[in-house]
C-alpha cells in the first residue's frame, strides 16, 4: 500500500524531469505561448508542472490545495505569460507567479489578513554570533533528506513560506519581500530563524 | 577585527549582502578561519536544503494526499473508456428499441408533461404527510450504515484486502447470473393484452400504454405502462410501475407497486408493498397477507388478513384488518364497519385528526400517539437516539478517514468551495433520481440503478459528515491536519448541525443545504478522483 502511495505521489509529473529544454527552444516555445498557442502552453505545462506543484505542495498544507493552486497557475498562464519579458529566467518567473498564487491562497484562507506579520520591533537584528552554529551536515542519505523535508513541512507557516520560496523557488530576498509585503531585512531574519528552527527540529529528532 | 554574525554570513551565502558589506566580509574571511568554517557550513546547509527540496514532502507530513489507484493510469483509462463505451452502446441500443412509450410520458423526466406530473405528485405526497416516513427512511439508512460499519470494521481489522476482491467479483457474477437466469417473455406495444383464453407460462415483461391481463400469467408480471389492469390471474408476483394499477382479478403472489394509484378489487395471495399516491382496497378486495405502504391516501374497504403498516396522509378504514394496524401520518378514520383483529397504533400530529367510530371493533389495545415536535426534547429516548446517531456518524467519519483518508479530507475541503458545491449538489440531488429511474426502466440496468441508489443514499448520509467536518474545521482552525483534529472538528460540526436542524423551518432548510453541499463536494471529489491527473 505504501509503495503504491509513494509511486502515486506527484501527480504524474515525471515528464518534466525527463527533458530539459535548451535556451533557444524554450524561448520559441514561450513566444508561441505568448501568442496563445495551446500546444506551446501544453509544452510549458509538461515541463514545469512538477516544479510548480512542488512549490505549491510545500507552501500549502494539503495536496488538494496544492493541486488547485497548480491548476490555477497554469490556467492563468494563458494571460499572464504575456507579461513575461525575458528579464529573468522563465522557470524563476513561473515560480514567482506560483508563489504569488500560493500566498493568495493562504491569504484567502485567512480572509485577507497578511500571511506573515512582523510582530517584533527590530526583528531583523539578531545576536546570533553568541550561539555556536551547527548547520546541517553536508551529505545526506535519502532517508535524512526525507527527514529534512518532513521537518520543513512541519515548520510554522511564517518560516516555511519564505524558506520554500528561497530554496525551492530560488527567489531573491527582494522578490520574497515584495510577495509577502514585508521588509527585506525581516525576510532575512525569518529565513535565518527558519533555519535555526529546522536545526532544532532535526537535532531534536536525532537525539 | 570582530567576526561577523551568523546571520550576516548566512545572507552573504545567499548572495544577498550589499556589495560594500560583502567586500568587507570577503576581506575578513581571508584572515579569519572561524568565519570561513562557518561560511562552508552554511553553504553546505543551503545545499542540503535545496537538495532535500528537490523531492516532494512525505504525504505523512500532511495527510491530505489522495491514494491513487495503483494500476497504470494509461491502461486504466483505456479500460474505463472501453467499459463505458461498451455499457453505453448497450444502454443506448436498449433505449433506442424501447423508445419510451406514450404511456410512460407522465414519467419521462425529459418531457414537460412528465416533469410537472412528477413534481406535482411528489409535492402532493410530501405535503400530505408523506414526510412521516422520512424518519423511518432515516432509520433504514442508519441500519444500512450499521451493516456497512460492521463490514468495514471487519475488513479493517482483518486487513484482508484480498478477500474483499473475490467477494466483490462473486457479487458481480451472482448479479449477472440472476439477470440472465429467469425466463422472460417480453411484450411491448401500445396495448398489451393477455386475452382471456391465453396463458403465459413465463414471467411476462409488458410495457405499453395499457397493459391488460385477462388470461393467466404463470410467472411474474412486470408491467410498465400508463394503466395496468389485471382482470385475469397472475400466479407469481405483480411488479407494476404505472400511473394507474387496477387488480380486479387474482394475484397469487405479492404486489410491488410504484404507481400513482393502486386499486385492488380482486384477490391477492400475499402482501402489498407499495409506494403510491392513492391506494384503495375496495370492498370486494381481499389481501391474503399484509400491507406495507407509503401513500398519500389509503382507503381500506375490503379485507386484509394480516397486519397493515402504513405511512399515509389520510387513511380511511372501513374494512377489516386481521391483525395489527399501524399507521403513521396525518388523518386516520375508522368507520363503524371497521374491524381490527389486533392492536391499533397510530402516530399522528393532532389527536382531532383521529376519528374512530363507536361501532368500530378493535380487539387489541388502542395506542394513539400524538407526534408533537416539542415532545421530542422532553423524552430521554430522543437524546439517546441523538447520541447514537452522533456516535454512528462519528464512527462512519472515522472509518472513512481510515479507509479513504485523502478522499474524505479532500471532500471536506471541497465543501469550502461554497456555491460550486451547492450548485453541483442541487443538480446531483435532483438529477440522480432521474438517472436511477431511467436506468431502472431499461431493466437491464436494474442492478446498476440499485447500486446507484445505494451510492446516492450513502452520499446523502455522508454529506452531513463532510459538511460537519468542514464546519468544525472552520470554527476550530486546527494548527495541524491530523486525524484527531479532523474528528474533533467533525464532532463540533455535527453537534452544531444537529442543533440547528431542530429549529423549525430554518432547520429543514439548513438540512437541505447541508445535503446539497455535501453531495456537491462528493460529486466534485469523485470527479477529481476519477480524473487521471491534474489538468491545467
Amino acid at each position: 500500500m505504501d509503495a503504491q502511495r509513494n509511486n502515486a505521489k506527484g501527480p504524474q509529473l515525471q515528464e518534466g524531469k525527463a527533458t530539459q529544454m535548451e535556451g533557444p527552444d524554450l524561448e520559441s516555445v514561450i513566444e508561441r505561448a505568448q501568442g496563445h498557442d495551446a500546444e506551446a502552453l501544453g509544452e510549458i505545462y509538461r515541463l514545469y508542472v512538477r516544479r510548480v506543484f512542488g512549490l505549491c505542495r510545500y507552501m500549502l498544507d494539503s495536496r488538494e490545495s496544492a493541486e488547485d493552486a497548480t491548476s490555477e497557475v497554469f490556467l492563468k498562464l494563458q494571460r499572464s505569460i504575456e507579461s513575461y519579458d525575458g528579464s529573468i529566467p522563465f522557470p524563476r518567473w513561473l515560480l514567482r507567479v506560483a508563489g504569488n498564487q500560493c500566498i493568495d491562497a493562504l491569504r484567502r484562507r485567512k480572509r485577507g489578513r497578511q500571511v506573515i506579520v512582523e510582530v517584533e520591533e527590530g526583528a531583523a537584528v539578531i545576536e546570533a554570533a553568541s550561539s555556536e552554529p551547527s548547520p546541517l551536515g553536508a551529505v545526506l542519505s535519502t532517508e535524512e533528506r526525507a527527514q529534512v523535508r518532513d521537518a520543513i513541512a512541519r515548520l510554522p507557516e511564517n518560516y516555511r513560506v519564505p524558506l520554500v520560496l528561497r530554496y525551492y523557488g530560488e527567489l531573491s530576498y527582494d522578490e520574497i519581500a515584495q510577495q509577502l509585503g514585508l521588509q527585506r531585512n525581516y525576510v532575512a531574519a525569518l529565513l535565518f530563524r527558519a533555519k535555526q528552527e529546522l536545526r532544532r527540529k532535526l537535532g531534536h529528532r536525532s537525539k | 577585527m570582530e567576526c561577523y554574525s551568523e546571520q550576516i554570513v548566512s545572507i552573504f551565502v545567499d548572495g544577498e549582502l550589499a556589495v560594500e558589506e560583502a567586500r568587507r566580509l570577503r576581506d575578513h574571511l581571508a584572515t579569519c578561519r572561524r568565519c570561513r568554517q562557518l561560511l562552508d557550513a552554511l553553504r553546505a546547509e543551503n545545499r542540503v536544503l535545496s537538495e532535500s527540496l528537490q523531492e516532494l514532502p512525505e504525504e505523512a507530513a500532511s495527510p491530505a494526499g489522495f491514494a491513487r489507484l495503483p494500476w497504470s493510469l494509461g491502461w486504466g483509462d483505456v479500460v474505463v473508456v472501453a467499459a463505458v463505451l461498451a455499457v453505453g452502446s448497450i444502454v443506448v441500443g436498449w433505449i433506442d428499441k424501447l423508445s419510451i412509450p406514450e404511456a410512460l410520458q407522465w414519467l419521462d423526466p425529459f418531457s414537460l408533461n412528465g416533469r410537472t406530473n412528477l413534481i406535482f405528485n411528489l409535492s402532493y405526497y410530501f405535503a400530505h404527510g408523506g414526510t412521516a416516513m422520512l424518519d423511518d427512511y432515516a432509520a433504514v439508512v442508519g441500519k444500512f450504515f450499521l451493516l456497512l460499519l460492521l463490514g468495514g470494521s471487519a475488513l479493517l481489522l482483518g486487513r484482508r484486502w484480498r478477500l474483499h476482491q473475490p467477494g466483490l467479483r462473486l457479487l458481480i457474477v451472482l448479479l449477472a447470473l440472476s439477470l440472465s437466469g429467469f425466463a422472460l417473455e417480453r411484450r411491448h406495444s401500445e396495448v398489451v393484452t393477455v386475452a382471456a383464453n391465453q396463458t403465459v407460462d413465463d414471467t411476462l415483461l409488458a410495457s405499453g400504454n395499457i397493459v391488460r391481463v385477462e388470461g393467466v400469467v404463470n410467472g411474474d408480471l412486470l408491467a410498465f405502462g400508463g394503466s395496468v389492469e389485471v382482470r385475469g390471474t397472475v400466479k407469481g408476483d405483480l411488479v407494476s410501475f404505472a400511473k394507474r394499477t387496477v387488480v380486479s382479478g387474482t394475484v397469487e403472489g405479492n404486489i410491488y407497486n410504484f404507481s400513482n394509484s393502486l386499486d385492488l378489487d380482486g384477490q391477492l395471495g400475499h402482501n402489498i408493498y407499495g409506494f403510491v399516491q392513492s391506494l384503495r382496497v375496495n370492498d370486494r378486495g381481499r389481501v391474503g397477507g399484509g400491507m406495507v405502504v407509503g401513500a398519500g391516501d389509503v382507503s381500506l374497504e375490503g379485507e386484509v388478513n394480516r397486519s397493515v403498516t402504513m405511512y399515509a396522509g389520510n387513511a380511511d378504514v372501513s374494512g377489516s384488518v386481521g391483525r395489527e394496524l399501524t399507521m403513521t401520518g396525518d388523518n386516520l378514520t375508522l368507520t363503524n364497519t371497521a374491524r381490527i383483529g389486533g392492536n391499533l397504533s397510530a402516530r399522528v400530529r393532532q389527536l382531532k385528526n383521529v376519528h374512530i367510530a363507536d361501532g368500530a371493533t378493535i380487539t387489541g389495545t388502542r395506542d394513539i400517539q400524538v407526534r408533537v415536535r416539542q415532545s421530542h426534547f422532553a423524552r430521554p429516548r430522543f437524546y439517546f437516539y441523538q447520541a447514537v446517531w452522533l456516535a454512528a456518524a462519528m464512527l462512519v467519519g472515522w472509518l472513512g478517514l481510515v479507509l479513504f483518508p485523502g478522499f474524505f479530507q479532500a471532500s471536506t475541503h471541497a465543501v469550502g468551495s461554497g456555491w460550486r458545491s451547492l450548485g453541483l449538489g442541487v443538480g446531483v440531488l435532483a438529477g440522480v433520481p432521474v438517472a436511477i429511474v431511467v436506468t431502472a426502466i431499461t431493466l437491464v440496468g436494474l442492478p446498476a440503478s440499485l447500486m446507484l441508489l445505494a451510492l446516492y443514499l450513502a452520499a446523502i448520509y455522508l454529506a452531513k459528515v463532510w459538511v460537519g467536518a468542514f464546519l468544525g474545521q472552520m470554527l476550530l482552525k486546527p494548527a495541524g491536519a491530523t486525524k484527531s483534529d479532523w474528528l474533533l472538528g467533525l464532532l463540533v460540526g455535527l453537534l452544531i448541525l444537529t442543533i440547528i436542524g431542530f429549529i423549525p423551518y430554518l432547520g429543514g432548510l439548513v438540512r437541505l443545504g447541508v445535503v446539497c453541499l455535501g453531495l456537491g463536494a462528493f460529486a466534485w471529489q469523485l470527479y477529481r478522483a476519477l480524473r487521471p491527473a491534474i489538468t491545467a
